[in-house]
């Protein structure tokens, strides 16, 4: 994170690309399928990047703030 | 992207954002309530219990809940009969006339029956929603703002304020992050760069979720005109070859169980939700209005309406649904949430407070900025992501 190397393109959309294309199967998982494992798989794609913003959270270091 | 470029997206992000944040907080403040309004409407309802009963139990013929609801209320008409396939219950909506009705829809009335003992388990004073005070209150902050369909539509307008929020909001992650991993918060640094790099991480982790939600919301707060024109279009064309015939007498209708009966009899693949009776101004003159949904996942959420000729109980015709009634169909699931049990509930429920929190960093974001100096303000996000000026020129090359 403290490298100022220029990022590609690629390098920046590569997780936001995945996190949507999770979330919209996720969202139609359900909707087309509405049973079983299709509601189980819809539940994990979905609740995957609220996952993955409270790993960023952890990772947070408020002690070393100057306001 | 030209730095020119990236300021006027940063601009509209700016004001599509300001505009709509206040409605946009009260909109997810009372979603979240909403979220659970079938957990909340069971928890506060206050009617008697359902009979219990061995699976499979008949339910209740039709013609006596209507007999049951003309003998507490004689001379009301009876607008609507609901049959629930989800709780087994029975709707009755009554009005004193047709044409109180028609003037007063605030007249009308419903009685909730047991489906399978058939005894009257809650009456309503007046129409208004599901009786619970509460829900009726917070679904009509979230939807019209208690401004009907004016505040509708403008809810509308707030609606798409946000998708165009959003929209720019993606558009400007890019350059923001040249000079970060993704997911990066400096801590270390500002506090406002922390609420900037917490705001970008929230909004483009839930992006698809909030443009989806924006996108039905917008479709949902439309419902009104668009069942409006439908019924200008569609319906009048059907019931056009029939214009000029007096209305039908009480005396003359076949009974809402033959009408029911006809079409499951017709449509075996198809359940029928609701039996509007004739003169209803959401039906036919001379016709029962019967609505069906299918049985597969997909199709249980399209519903079709049905006429069955109230004379002679014969069945006429399907009303083909527009495709704009049948996208609204689609959308509201996607926008309630509610179509795959108590875990994407609670998932939708973090994503609208993963929403809130995205509002309100962005309006820190541009509270906290520096009074009287907001070029200075905005050029100091500009900056944040450091030596950003030739990563963008660099960009413009692309």
């Amino acid at each position: 994170m403290s490298n100022t190397r220029r990022r590609s393109t690629v390098e920046i959309w590569r997780w936001p690309a995945v996190l949507a294309i999770m979330t919209i199967c996720g969202l139609l998982c359900a909707l087309l399928g509405q049973t079983g494992v299709w509601l189980v798989l819809s539940w994990f794609a979905l609740a995957f990047p609220l996952l993955l913003i409270v790993r960023h959270l952890c990772h947070l270091n408020f002690e070393d703030t100057r306001v | 992207m030209t730095r020119r470029a990236l300021r006027r997206w940063f601009w509209l992000h700016k004001w599509a954002s300001l505009i709509c944040t206040g409605f946009l907080l009260v909109t997810c403040l009372t979603g979240l309530p909403l979220i659970f309004r079938d957990e909340i409407g069971d928890w506060l309802e206050d009617g008697l219990p359902y009979a219990v009963v061995a699976d499979g139990a008949p339910t209740i013929n039709l013609d006596r809940v209507a007999a049951t609801a003309r003998q507490m209320y004689p001379g009301q008409v009876i607008g609507t009969i609901f049959i629930d396939d989800d709780e087994p219950k029975v709707m009755v909506a009554m009005a004193p006339s047709w044409a109180t009705y028609t003037a007063d829809p605030n007249s009308a009335h419903w009685i909730k029956f047991d489906s399978h003992a058939g005894v009257v388990l809650k009456e309503s004073k007046s129409f208004g929603g599901n009786g619970h005070s509460f829900l009726e209150i917070v679904f009509s902050l979230h939807r019209d703002l208690f401004a009907g369909l004016y505040g509708e539509l403008f809810m509308g307008l707030m609606a798409l304020c946000f998708v165009v929020a959003v929209i720019s909001g993606v558009v400007v992650y890019a350059p923001f992050m040249r000079r970060l991993d993704f997911g990066a918060v400096r801590s270390s640094h500002s506090s406002r760069l922390r609420w900037l790099d917490l705001h970008n991480l929230m909004g483009i982790v839930v992006m698809a979720w909030l443009l989806v939600v924006g996108v039905t919301g917008i479709v949902n707060e439309l419902s009104t005109p668009l069942f409006g024109l439908w019924q200008l279009t569609d319906v009048r064309a059907t019931l056009a070859p029939l214009g000029g015939k007096p209305g039908l007498a009480e005396s003359e209708l076949i009974s809402p169980q033959a009408a029911y009966d006809t079409v499951k009899a017709t449509l075996p693949d198809m359940t029928a939700t609701s039996v509007i009776f004739p003169g209803s101004p959401f039906g036919s003159p001379y016709h029962y209005l019967v609505w069906t949904k299918g049985k597969q996942p997909l199709t249980s959420r399209l519903f079709s309406p049905v006429l069955v000729d109230a004379r002679s109980g014969a069945f006429v015709s399907a009303i083909a649904m527009p495709w704009y009634l049948r996208a609204l169909e689609v959308s509201r699931p996607l926008h309630f949430g509610d179509y795959g049990g108590m875990p994407l509930k609670i998932i939708w429920g973090l994503f609208d407070l993963t929403a809130i929190i995205i509002l309100v960093s962005g309006l820190h974001l541009w509270l906290s900025r520096r009074p009287s100096r907001m070029r200075e303000a905005e050029a100091e996000l500009f900056a944040s992501c450091a030596s950003s000026a030739p990563a963008m020129s660099g960009e413009a090359a692309e």
